[in-house]
């Protein structure tokens, strides 16, 4: 893939070594002069010393033919403003823009943005998994769906556990899509399937049925 | 009828706006992320001044953006411009919203995604032209 990267900050250094690192034709753009000399440095031609909100700079960096945007700056609003030259200018298929307010992130998907990545929701949705052991982790909106990839884990004493799949009162709008057992290990969903207790049930739901989702597998409270 | 407006951006184009609208008799916010931008401005009734942060929708619903019926965003930097005009419309549904962008492609972008903008390097460049040809 081409992928062009916008912010060499904390978040784009590591993402363009990791993009680099799988075989991806990667370009950065970083606006400030001493961060782009030592990006230089590290990853050589590839870095553009310029500001990538800029139509006349993304396009001298093939933004044409880019695959992938990923703008990484700790501004929303740069993130934003690259993410829409991207997509409408450019007609970059995927543009997705880190969000560090996440009071912005319905407002970047209305305006075209395909994932608005919030760092601050990521942690507190991981912090949420850890401290309380429960509730529905998000883990990826789906683009064009009004559904997301969710994560429950099934809790000791959940009186899921043991029963057959078919026999849950899981919503209507909820589809399972696979039973992640506390070794590791995936098993396919098959109605006569069997909870275990520390099972992790990945699903696609509507985020108004999420509650009765998790209620289904875990009880309750 | 007088309005009420909220201004992002005291810069010298923002100030100036501001007190053109006062004197028109409406009722108008600005806001800057620097108090020290607001020595622009004489204090008179009809002007508040606050400092917030235009592209923090907290900061955008303290100085009420959820009851203006105009929002224009004037900062010098087009990005900042264009999320906060995007929040105010789209957000908080404010009706008539104004939004300057220098740069002309993006300003064509964001005509065609609905927002209604000013580019004050083509109004000078206009008058420019005007000038020389007279």
């Amino acid at each position: 893939m081409y992928v062009i990267v916008i912010g060499c900050g904390k978040i784009g250094y590591h993402l363009t070594r990791a993009l680099l690192a799988s075989g991806n034709e990667v370009v950065v753009i970083e606006r400030d002069a001493r961060r782009a000399e030592s990006a230089i440095e590290e990853f050589g031609s590839i870095v553009v010393a310029s500001d990538g909100t800029e139509p006349t700079v993304l396009s001298e960096a093939g933004a044409k033919r880019c695959d992938v945007l990923i703008s990484t700056t700790g501004a929303d609003a740069t993130n934003l403003v690259a993410c829409q030259v991207g997509k409408w200018s450019f007609d970059i298929a995927q543009v997705i823009a880190v969000v560090t307010d996440p009071d912005h992130v319905p407002l970047f998907k209305t305006l075209g943005v395909d994932v608005a990545v919030s760092t601050t929701e990521l942690i507190l949705s991981h912090m949420e998994e850890e401290l309380t052991g429960g509730g529905v982790v998000h883990l990826l909106p789906l683009h064009g769906a009004t559904a997301t990839v969710v994560s429950v884990r099934v809790p000791p004493g959940s009186p899921a556990i043991g029963q057959e799949l078919s026999a849950l009162a899981t919503p209507p709008g909820a589809t399972l899509a696979v039973v992640i057992g506390k070794d590791g290990q995936p098993r396919t969903i098959s109605n006569g399937l069997r909870l275990e207790a520390g099972d992790e049930v990945l699903a696609i739901t509507p985020p108004e049925q999420e509650d009765e989702l998790w209620r289904a597998l875990t009880g309750g409270a | 009828m007088a309005a009420n407006i909220l201004i992002v951006g005291c810069g010298r184009l923002g100030a100036m706006v501001a007190t053109a609208l006062v004197d028109r008799g409406d009722s108008v916010t600005i806001i800057d992320t620097d108090a020290e931008n607001f020595r622009r401005l004489a204090e008179q009734p009809g002007l508040s001044m606050i400092v917030a942060d235009g592209t923090s929708n907290e900061d955008l619903r303290r100085a009420g953006v959820e009851s203006v019926d105009v929002f224009i965003s004037l900062t010098a930097q087009d990005t900042v411009n264009a999320l906060a005009a995007q929040a105010a419309q789209l957000t908080f549904g404010v009706s008539k919203v104004v939004c300057r962008i220098n740069d002309p492609v993006r300003r064509e972008m964001y005509e065609g995604l609905g927002l209604r903008t000013v580019s004050p390097s083509q109004v000078m460049t206009d008058l420019v032209l005007e000038a020389v040809e007279r």
